[in-house]
């Protein structure tokens, strides 16, 4: 089989999968179907009891399945004794669970050491992911106990790739740390993911989170009821249900906004005059706008800086203003919602989209709301 | 009567001590001997059955049901109901001594087992493990300083036993006492009972190094940043 055929299969499917616990009532998981697309990050989000943790245990058989078959890689779970299973898929946990008595080079290196490495391998592989996970090789010979939060979850990451396994199962493996560390750790596994493709299954009861992080969403319900499995995009933007909806919470429309990137919006050439147009030029420009102000660009396109209309009193001449420096400045690729937040705290109520030093166009807030079309 | 003295009748008799370098030998490894052995078996013995409580809980209420019964019965009384099966000698002195360090031993290796963190067991598991490796690098490893707590006790608690014994003719420093005892004789018997006392002591801060030792982990102070 190529790789090729990889991309195609699911690296994980779930069929008709029932998880009913000994004395309990209902089901935790009853009749879920879901298809993890290879190299894919699905996050599971949902309200506590919707059965997200125990559907990603059961992936790796720490919980076994009522009913339902789960294929892995293509074959069945079950063809494969547990923890041989277990060895290839990485598993990261809130609570990180490092081994107290290891040092952090052992603990990372404990999978490879199940699988028989030699120890120079294990060394150097050690080594290489410290490095990828951003810690200071200096950790290595410490013990967990010595390292703050967020080190321990980076070790934790490291440990689960460190066989390369092709699969990653996260369980809300940021909720233990403090927001600020939360997000570069969030931030960090973009950029790792971006380099390693592993099939990620993320289990968050964060919404924010699983937008960020996400290239498909699954939203459960009580009792493990799959209500909509999307991209971010799709989800906030087309709800299956008042569920949905709800989860999504009552700023959806704000949560698009992170999604939408200023590129992906109509811009508007804006009142801009070159440094040589005449000050009549500037006033037409601005009228035709209907804007008290008029951006200056060179004859490069870069952008130079702004000014009122009223300061066009007695000048000839653009050239003859003093410019005001355009701090209102976003890239074709910053999100919508760092747009807004620039726009209304400009003066010009505008945000100029500069690409590589030359000017783009401008982005006010009714292209904002055109882009959530 | 002074402490310090020269001859038979005064409290310690230095004298009489210094003559016996090699009976106080002799007597100081068949006490050594005597412990090792107990705590040795009731070791072997009380992993077995942790072991077992730990796999098959309910087991552990009446192991360390049984655990109790032999503790509490007296020495004395437990001779005299092996003597006539047993007879006199080192075998029914161990089943003695082993006896009272079972429910020591088993508490705490199965607390000690039971303290791991579920974190570390389930990251265990979740990376492949099976449960004999769990338990030999992950689980016993970190029951380590609960386990040596309880061999401290039960070797403490065996140290002074043995002088017991030697009421059955298993030398040791209880002979001294012994015959301390018969002859009215203050000397022998302080001699036995302060070597014992030392003997204790001087296991229980070897075994406090051991723990030590074994736990490099648990000294490293917790950094933030």
């Amino acid at each position: 089989m190529s790789d090729h055929d990889n991309t195609h299969r699911p690296a994980i499917s779930l069929r008709e999968v029932v998880k009913t616990f000994p004395g309990a009532a209902q089901p935790a998981v009853s009749g879920l179907s879901l298809d993890v697309a290879a190299g894919h990050l699905v996050a599971l989000v949902g309200p506590s009891g919707c059965g997200k943790t125990t559907t990603l245990k059961m992936i790796n058989r720490l919980i076994e399945p009522t009913e339902g078959t789960i294929e892995v890689l293509g074959a069945d779970q079950r063809a494969l004794a547990a923890h041989e299973l277990r060895r290839q898929i990485g598993y990261v946990i809130q609570q990180v669970g490092l081994f107290p008595h290891h040092t952090i080079r052992r603990n990372i290196g404990a999978v490879p050491e199940l699988l028989g490495w030699d120890k120079h391998r294990i060394a150097e592989r050690c080594a290489e992911l410290v490095e990828l996970v951003g810690l200071d090789p200096d950790v290595l010979g410490r013990y967990p106990s010595e390292l703050s939060g967020g080190q321990q979850q980076r070790v934790g990451v490291a440990r689960a790739l460190a066989a390369d396994p092709p699969i990653l199962l996260m369980d809300e493996p940021y909720s233990a740390v403090d927001p600020i560390v939360r997000t570069r750790l969030q931030d960090e596994l973009l950029t790792l993911q971006a380099r390693v493709r592993k099939t990620i299954v993320f289990v968050t009861h964060d919404i924010d989170e699983a937008l960020k992080l996400a290239d498909r969403v699954a939203v459960l319900n009580v009792g493990g009821v799959l209500e909509q499995y999307a991209d971010p995009a799709e989800l906030l933007a087309v709800p299956a249900n008042e569920f949905v909806a709800e989860f999504l919470g009552r700023e959806r429309g704000l949560r698009r906004l992170a999604l939408v990137r200023a590129a992906d919006v109509a811009l508007v050439d804006g009142p801009i005059v070159e440094r040589s147009a005449t000050a009549a030029d500037a006033r037409a420009a601005a009228a035709h706008h209907g804007s008290d102000w008029f951006g200056v660009i060179d004859t490069a396109g870069a952008l130079l800086g702004w000014a009122d209309v009223a300061a066009l009193d007695g000048a000839a001449s653009v050239a003859d203003v003093d410019l005001e420096a355009f701090v209102a400045t976003v890239t074709p690729t910053t999100p919508l919602r760092e747009v807004l937040d620039v726009i209304i705290t400009s003066r010009p109520r505008a945000a100029a989209v500069v690409d590589d030093g030359r000017y783009v166009g401008l982005v006010t807030v009714e292209q904002v709301a055109g882009g959530l079309q | 009567m002074t402490l310090i003295a020269a001859d038979r009748d005064s409290f310690v008799w230095w004298g009489w001590i210094a003559d016996r370098p090699d009976e106080i030998w002799q007597r100081t490894v068949e006490h050594v001997q005597m412990t090792l052995v107990a705590v040795a078996v009731g070791l072997a013995i009380s992993s077995v059955l942790a072991l077992l409580a730990v796999r098959y809980r309910w087991t552990y209420t009446p192991i360390t049901w049984v655990g109790s019964v032999l503790y509490t019965i007296p020495s004395l009384a437990l001779f005299a109901v092996l003597i006539p099966i047993t007879g006199l000698g080192f075998l029914t002195a161990q089943i003695a001594l082993v006896s009272y360090t079972i429910l020591v031993l088993v508490r705490s290796i199965v607390t000690g087992i039971d303290g791991v963190p579920p974190d570390a067991r389930e990251a265990a598991d979740a990376m492949g493990y099976s449960a004999g490796r769990r338990l030999l690098r992950v689980e016993l490893p970190l029951a380590v300083p609960a386990i040596v707590t309880g061999i401290r006790i039960a070797s403490v608690t065996v140290v002074g036993l043995v002088t017991v014994t030697a009421l059955i003719g298993n030398g040791g420093y209880g002979a001294f006492i012994d015959d301390g005892l018969n002859r009215r004789f203050s000397t022998p018997i302080v001699l036995g009972a302060t070597l014992s006392v030392a003997l204790a002591s001087l296991i229980d801060v070897a075994l406090y190094a051991l723990e030590r030792a074994l736990t490099p982990w648990r000294r490293r102070a917790v950094r933030s940043g």
